[in-house]
């Protein structure tokens, strides 16, 4: 295993020790509190590597085991001045576009709820994109390993500087909850061997959950305007020479399409939960449409079912994710021109499907163990969800993963 | 925590001797009645508002106190670990606060009486007189 994976994973365990034995309640106006995940994972495929997210630089291939893309640590400070005003700062270390696993900000915000109906937040935010959740990362909370990658990996944006106001309210036999969030993101990602940063891009959207009885049913929208294009000038130079020489129109409106600053990205998605007793079913399904032609627009998927049999919960999570070329695609009228621009968007392709068999054990009330198996297979050739992949690999990978799970 | 843990594992496999289990406020809070939808939304920190418009402030017994599992299981169906990762879900995203934690009934007793909007998970033998039962999972 990697040095650093190995230092991470004696970090994450000397820190959950040292907090279970400490106990983790303080003082009721202020407590610090703590998640975190050794995962340790390996896939079959010698010809890519499996990630989390596309936030993720590298991952995991050719049957070694690795802890680099699932351990997180977390911690989180809540300051309650008064009543109505809390402050809460949280900070997870985990696997960045640089690759490193620097500590990075996650939340640092206030809240502020002067009634149990209404709630304003300002700040540092998480962004909203699970049903009940706005962190992906704190694995004790969830039942499988990780968010499905088939639906939560193009949602590489965690958080966002600005506000969000939330409104609950009884509907019908239900409790409504509408949020609306506006800010602008701070983020890198590492996408097609490059750091893309989309900080200062803006982020806006809207999320409505609907509870009642054993149903929670949500709806969900969000955009966001990239503040910066990606570096593609080795393509889009060569476009706009060709098109400024030739008078091909066609090759300017390619070179334009490439562009993603200024452009605007939506999300839609719909989900919904059933618990009872110890049946635990979830649905979503999502779909984004993309401005820039560098993505290509998709939908996903994923249902899951767990059932509790005493500490332990089997469960199956089937997903879903599939990308479709844009129809307005240009064609240009230089062959090599053309096959290079084409060769470049079907890059953005993405085809793939998991099934995924796994058991929680909860062997003590804040720490669960979790092994799973995926089985991944992808239509040869759409290998944008996979990293360093080789375009001869045959899009077969089966994933077995183990994690420690806590809270403190 | 060794103590904890014990309790927490062996309510998996057995049924610990069943109180019967009440919600409780102070009569200064005025109110009557909940319903069972009303207790879940404000010991799942999903709606707090009380029907005479003042905050409620649940309270919990600690981790390893056996009633708490059964409250839980008795009122959402849930085990501990599944309530425990609930709050988790909801703590990490800085959404709302859980429960207050009182170490035992003498105290719950005690915050109740003393704080208007308070509520208390309680065995029924156990609750004094004064205090007001609001819900029961009898009823």
């Amino acid at each position: 295993m990697h040095a650093k994976t190995m230092s991470l994973a004696c970090s994450l365990m000397a820190c959950a020790i040292h907090a279970l034995a400490m106990g983790h309640e303080t003082a009721d106006d202020f407590t610090l509190r703590g998640f975190g995940t050794l995962g340790l994972a390996r896939s079959t495929a010698d010809g890519a590597e499996f990630i989390r997210d596309l936030s993720q630089p590298h991952g995991i291939r050719g049957g070694r085991w690795s802890g680099r893309i699932d351990s997180i640590l977390g911690l989180q400070a809540n300051w309650h001045i008064d009543h109505d005003w809390e402050f809460v700062g949280q900070v997870v270390s985990r696997l960045h576009y640089d690759k490193s696993h620097n500590p990075e900000l996650m939340w640092a915000f206030a809240r502020w709820e002067p009634d149990p109906r209404l709630q304003i937040r300002m700040g540092r935010i998480g962004a909203d994109f699970m049903m009940l959740a706005d962190s992906r990362l704190v694995g004790y909370s969830f039942l499988p390993v990780r968010p499905p990658p088939d639906f939560f990996g193009p949602l590489f944006i965690s958080h966002f500087t600005g506000l969000d106001v939330a409104v609950e309210a009884y509907l019908g036999q239900g409790l409504m909850r509408a949020k609306g969030f506006l800010g602008k993101t701070q983020e890198k990602v590492a996408s097609a061997s490059q750091v893309w940063d989309t900080s200062g891009s803006d982020l806006r959207g809207i999320v409505l959950d609907y509870q009642t009885g054993p149903w929670q049913l949500r709806g969900n929208f969000a955009e966001i305007r990239f503040s910066h294009d990606m570096e593609v000038g080795f393509l889009t130079t060569p476009l706009r020479i060709y098109g400024q020489m030739s008078g091909d129109s066609a090759a300017l409106r390619a070179a334009d399409s490439l562009a993603a600053k200024g452009k605007t990205t939506r999300y839609y998605a719909l989900g919904a939960v059933y618990e009872r007793n110890a049946l635990r079913l979830q649905a979503m399904i999502n779909f984004i449409r993309h401005e820039t032609r560098i993505f290509q627009d998709s939908r996903a998927a994923f249902i899951q079912a767990g059932y509790r049999l005493g500490a332990m919960t089997p469960y199956v999570v089937l997903s879903r994710w599939k990308t479709f070329p844009a129809k307005d695609l240009q064609t240009l009228a230089d062959p090599d021109l053309n096959a290079a621009y084409q060769a470049f968007i079907a890059y953005a392709d993405v085809d793939r499907k998991t099934l995924s068999l796994g058991m929680r054990w909860d062997f003590h009330p804040q720490q669960a163990l979790k092994v799973q198996w995926d089985w991944l297979r992808a239509r040869p050739g759409s290998q944008f969800s996979f990293v360093h992949a080789d375009p001869r690999w045959n899009g077969k990978t089966n994933i077995l993963s183990l994690t420690y799970d806590f809270v403190f | 925590m060794r103590a904890a843990l014990g309790a927490f594992l062996f309510s998996f496999v057995a049924t610990v001797a069943q109180a019967e289990l009440v919600v409780v406020t102070s009569p200064q809070t005025g109110i009557e009645r909940l319903s069972r939808e009303e207790v879940i939304n404000i010991f799942l920190g999903r709606y707090r508002l009380l029907p005479v418009g003042i905050t409620a402030e649940p309270l919990d017994l600690p981790i390893d106190h056996p009633a708490r599992a059964q409250f839980y299981q008795r009122l959402v169906g849930k085990h501990l670990a599944e309530i425990n990762a609930y709050w988790a879900r909801l703590i990490f995203s800085g959404r709302t606060r859980p429960p207050r934690v009182v170490s035992d009934y003498a105290e719950a007793i005690r915050v109740v009486r003393e704080r208007p909007g308070a509520l208390a998970y309680l065995d029924a033998s156990s609750t004094p007189p004064d205090l007001k039962v609001i819900f029961s999972f009898e009823d």
